[in-house]
């Protein structure tokens, strides 16, 4: 288990929703979760941003080392209903085009 | 009106406690939403390479004031630890893959203004951010 709220989705996707602010304090938190989740066999994730109200470029950090290793394994990492805060920070670090968003976890990984 | 103040020695607790300062500064003065949203992150960024990097990861002595006043706010940081080793004329946003080192180049876009000096007394940060409307 890890910091965040975790559940597989009917097709196999696993989805972890970080709370408040993902800062400094809770990026490495973030990244060892995403990591075990990868390490234990399952490579399709999506981070629901829905309940983030903050991230800036320690939380991102934690995203694109997740990417990078879901895409390894075979998978990949999806971002589905982020805060507004959280889109302004994505476009503005150019990331919106390598973590494009989805409107719910569960459609994120359709199609 | 007026300055908001925050004394530390870095530790675990330093980054929500500099982001409490911000929001004390902000109360009840007619700043943006955008405004805030700018300088929120730009002071996470720049809270978090002083916290992380200016102490080795020791901690070190942190100043923040926070300056609301007319149309502008001002953040100064100030803190004890080694300088850094940055060249504000040399910031770019990495590679979309790169997994660290966003922080200034995120700051410097959301700021108007964004210096760093060096004197005995320390590392100074001055963040700037003019109100958008």
């Amino acid at each position: 288990m890890g910091d965040f709220a975790a559940r597989t989705t009917k097709s196999g996707v696993v989805v972890v929703q970080p709370t408040g602010r993902l800062n400094m304090v809770a990026a490495p938190a973030l990244r060892k979760q995403l990591n075990d989740i990868v390490e234990g066999g399952e490579s399709r994730i999506v981070v629901d941003l829905s309940a983030t109200d903050f991230i800036d470029s320690s939380g991102l950090g934690a995203l694109i080392a997740a990417l990078k290793i879901a895409r390894k394994a075979g998978g990949d990492l999806r971002i589905a209903a982020p805060t507004r805060q959280v889109s302004t920070v994505l476009e503005l670090s150019n990331l919106d085009r390598v973590l494009r968003s989805y409107e719910s976890a569960e459609s994120a990984f359709d199609g | 009106m007026g300055k908001h103040t925050l004394e530390a020695v870095t530790g675990p607790e330093t980054i929500n406690e500099i982001q409490q300062t911000l929001e004390q500064a902000f109360g009840s003065e007619e700043v943006s939403e955008y405004t805030k949203m700018c300088i929120e992150l730009a002071v996470s960024e720049i809270g978090t390479n002083i916290i992380e990097y200016s102490g080795d990861g020791e901690p070190v002595r942190l100043r923040m004031v926070v300056d609301v006043a007319g149309d502008n706010v001002t953040v100064q940081f100030t803190d004890d630890g080694h300088p850094a080793p940055v060249d504000l004329t040399q910031v770019s946003m990495p590679d979309e893959t790169a997994e660290g080192g966003r922080g200034l180049a995120i700051a410097f876009r959301v700021l108007d203004e964004l210096s760093y000096t060096r004197d005995r007394d320390g590392n100074h940060w001055t963040l700037i951010r003019r109100q958008s409307e």
